[in-house]
């Protein structure tokens, strides 16, 4: 995003070879976003603060995804703007928990787009996740899906997640999941078996802030 | 009008108040001041549809009806407040045929952004003379809406507790130049003639102190210092543009001070002659008269000399006229004649789709109101992101739950603060508030005059401190980049380093661009679109309109 201070991404280099993988363009101060965000010491206020102004820079570079056409229209001095239209037929899916905090920030953006849901369970003892819950708009087959999922640890819920999408007839190709942070892990768990979906996220990083949806909800 | 002749004689006198509030009292006795006093006070200031009446008139009323000697130098503190307050808040231009409230501060800088030297004009004359008199009808002949004028009263020194008393006996002579604080005075012009924003003290005749409060005073397209002994030291002569001296009569000096002393403070005539002549004569003789050989003009009667007058205000106008411009069709004329690649500290958001989709709405003619600000609102936040990322950051490690070290960054600096436009950078307000926990917004009024197509400065509330800040400066649109860089100047004025400024906006023009690039070299200017043109009235092609207009739906004919 910005022009100066385009920084280098541990996490981006090692995972370069995925062409599914867009990394907001680093800069410092989405770097320092990321810093109040892991600090410990930092207070549930500022937290959520922090994690919305982070959210909200996610989901409008993932908007940078959808499709879109050419659009002339005529500015109040009489003059052809060219601009651009989206494509009607957007959704998003929130994975709950988590995924939820990022609700308003699409909604803030998009003000009457459609929300599905998908609640994933993992087994406390074998990690295995399972789907327990999954609501769509009907016609989401024929949808572009945001897919909303702040931290990927290991990229097993995202990864049914997407199964389910697909089970509901949606293309591979138009998902895009909105993420904050992953691991390189999760992400070649999620692309090697879904190679043609999109993961837009804000960071690569071996450790994740697992912390995240217990913080955010004030439930720790 | 007891305000108006307030001002005419400074406080050279213990005695020189001025009030002429009950002058039939002694008009027999001294019918000859007192025909003076009239016609002064009749000519401009007594007519209630007169503007000066207005602004002129700020005193307190319960400083009023006081009569002992103490009130009678809070009156002349008084005095001080009124002729501050002449050069700060009056935004109203006067012209002997009609009053126009609305004019605001017109540029004080050519379009290079460097401020245009103001012209200083000094008036000098013994007390009572008739100084402030000139100057007022000065300012109302010239018709320039913005006039700085300094009194030299708020220069008096402290005293100490035994010249306090002397004072108090009226033993102390205020006549005297070493009674003034010369360092302060010319420190004060020096900045004033820089365009600087000063603080002037208030000057207390009763604890004979400085008041804790000072008065906020810039320097002027023309500033105009008066006082008893302006020609007095070298260094204020030198920095003079314009030397008057007002000559009057001592016999018609001294009624005056009689009248307004013994019928206003009930003082006796005894008393007022034996300060007369030990203290404001010889002074006058000594340190004022000898000051005549200083000036360029000498005005015989003072403010009755129409005549006089009218040949200062012609050779100020022609020496205005040599320094002032038209500043938004040169800006225009410069971009044209000088084109040049984009500097370097023009930061363009990267034309994202979601950019170019979001102009799509905000530049539709058809754009409903409810869209227009929900887009607006969203492209806004973008920028205002976009420029906190251009701060400068450091280092800074911390402790994650997760038990390992992170290596993040922080801003360096927590002291920003947002500075809007009004009235369509006040649309930005929010975002920035959004982002900023707890950042302070200041605001600047600029309008462009409709008649001379010229942006004018009507309004400034600024954080104080605001020049440790970072300044994140807020319009909507920037066009000929006329109003942004008055903005950048009244900020570079109250201190703030240049590279500190940000100036951000939706959509700029070229031209603007350009133009704000070349006066202010290190101000970083951030925007969403760049667009090539501008038309004849100055509205930035294709464009997006009146952005205050659409944003607040005042458009006409909707």
């Amino acid at each position: 995003m910005g022009s100066q201070d385009i920084e280098f991404n541990g996490g981006y280099e090692y995972c370069k070879g995925y062409k599914g993988l867009h990394v907001l363009q680093s800069h410092h101060q989405i770097r320092e976003l990321q810093t109040i965000l892991r600090d410990k010491n930092t207070s549930r206020s500022d937290f959520k603060f922090y994690a919305d102004r982070l959210i909200r820079l996610v989901i409008e570079d993932s908007l940078n995804q959808l499709p879109f056409t050419d659009c002339n229209v005529v500015t109040p001095t009489g003059a052809t703007y060219d601009g651009l239209k989206y494509k009607s037929g957007n959704c998003g899916v929130s994975i709950v928990r988590s995924g939820e905090s990022m609700e308003q920030g699409l909604r803030d953006c998009c003000r009457s787009i459609r929300i599905g849901k998908i609640l994933v369970e993992s087994d406390a003892d074998t990690h295995e996740a399972k789907v327990v819950y999954a609501r769509f708009p009907e016609d989401i087959a024929n949808r572009h899906v945001l897919l909303m999922y702040p931290i990927m640890s290991t990229g097993n819920t995202v990864s049914k997640a997407v199964n389910v999408l697909l089970e509901h007839g949606v293309k591979e190709e138009c998902i895009i999941l909105s993420n904050l942070f992953c691991t390189p892990q999760a992400v070649q768990t999620v692309l090697d078996v879904y190679p043609k979906m999109k993961i837009l996220t804000s960071e690569v990083h071996p450790v994740a802030p697992n912390h995240f949806g217990q913080k955010y909800f004030g439930t720790d | 009008m007891t305000a108006k002749i307030n001002t005419l004689d400074p406080p050279s006198s213990a005695s020189s108040d001025s009030d002429i509030e009950i002058q039939t009292e002694l008009s027999e006795v001294f019918p000859d001041a007192d025909e003076i006093d009239e016609e002064k006070s009749g000519d401009f200031y007594q007519t209630p549809a007169s503007p000066i009446t207005v602004p002129y008139c700020p005193r307190p009323a319960s400083t009023g009806s006081q009569k002992s000697p103490r009130s009678r130098r809070q009156r002349t503190t008084s005095i001080n407040q009124t002729t501050q307050n002449k050069g700060v808040t009056e935004s109203i231009l006067r012209t002997p045929q009609r009053t126009i409230y609305t004019a605001g501060r017109p540029p004080w800088y050519n379009c290079e952004g460097q401020k245009v030297e103001p012209f200083v004009i000094g008036i000098c004359g013994g007390s009572a003379s008739g100084k402030t008199t000139v100057a007022q009808k000065i300012i109302e002949s010239l018709g320039v809406p913005w006039v700085t004028l300094l009194s030299m009263d708020s220069f008096y020194k402290v005293l100490n507790e035994k010249q306090h008393d002397m004072a108090g006996r009226n033993e102390y002579n205020f006549d005297h130049p070493d009674a003034f604080d010369f360092d302060l005075l010319i420190a004060t012009l020096q900045r004033l003639k820089e365009g600087r924003k000063v603080e002037v003290p208030v000057y207390n005749f009763v604890t004979h102190s400085r008041e804790a409060r000072t008065k906020t005073m810039y320097g002027a397209n023309v500033i105009i210092f008066e006082g008893i002994l302006t020609f007095h030291h070298p260094k204020v002569v030198e920095m003079l543009d314009m030397k008057i001296f007002v000559d009057t009569d001592a016999d018609v000096r001294l009624a005056r001070r009689l009248k307004r002393d013994i019928s206003q403070r009930g003082r006796d005539l005894e008393g007022v002659l034996k300060q007369y002549t030990g203290m404001v004569q010889p002074s006058f003789n000594h340190y004022i008269a000898p000051l005549m050989s200083h000036a360029d003009i000498i005005v015989p009667r003072g403010g009755e000399n129409e005549v006089a007058i009218q040949l200062i205000v012609q050779h100020v106008q022609t020496q205005l006229q040599l320094r002032g411009l038209k500043l938004r069709e040169e800006l225009v004329a410069a971009y044209a004649t000088n084109k040049q690649p984009r500097p370097d500290t023009v930061k363009l958001l990267p034309t994202t789709p979601q950019i170019r989709g979001l102009h799509t709405f905000i530049r539709n003619k058809d754009t409903p109101r409810d869209e227009f600000i929900f887009y607006s609102k969203r492209l806004i936040r973008l920028v205002i992101e976009y420029t906190l990322s251009l701060m400068t950051f450091v280092d800074k490690t911390v402790e994650t739950p997760q038990g390992v070290l992170y290596n993040g960054k922080r801003m360096a600096t927590n002291n920003i603060c947002g500075v809007s436009i009004l009235r369509a950078g006040e649309t930005m307000e929010q975002a920035v508030c959004d982002v900023c926990k707890d950042i302070r917004i200041g605001k600047i009024l600029i309008q462009t005059n409709l008649q001379t197509g010229e942006p004018e400065l009507y309004y400034l509330r600024l954080p104080k401190d605001i020049k440790d800040f970072k300044v994140i400066l807020m319009d909507a649109t920037v066009a000929t980049g006329a109003a942004a860089i008055m903005a950048i100047r009244v900020l570079l004025d109250h201190d703030v380093l240049e590279s500190n400024i940000l100036i951000v906006s939706l959509l700029m023009a070229e031209s603007g661009v350009q133009s704000i690039a070349y006066a202010f070299p290190k101000v970083t200017i951030v925007t969403t679109a760049i667009d090539p043109e501008i038309n004849g009235r100055f509205h930035v092609m294709p464009g997006i309109g009146n952005f205050g207009d659409r944003y607040f739906g005042t458009e006409p004919n909707c």
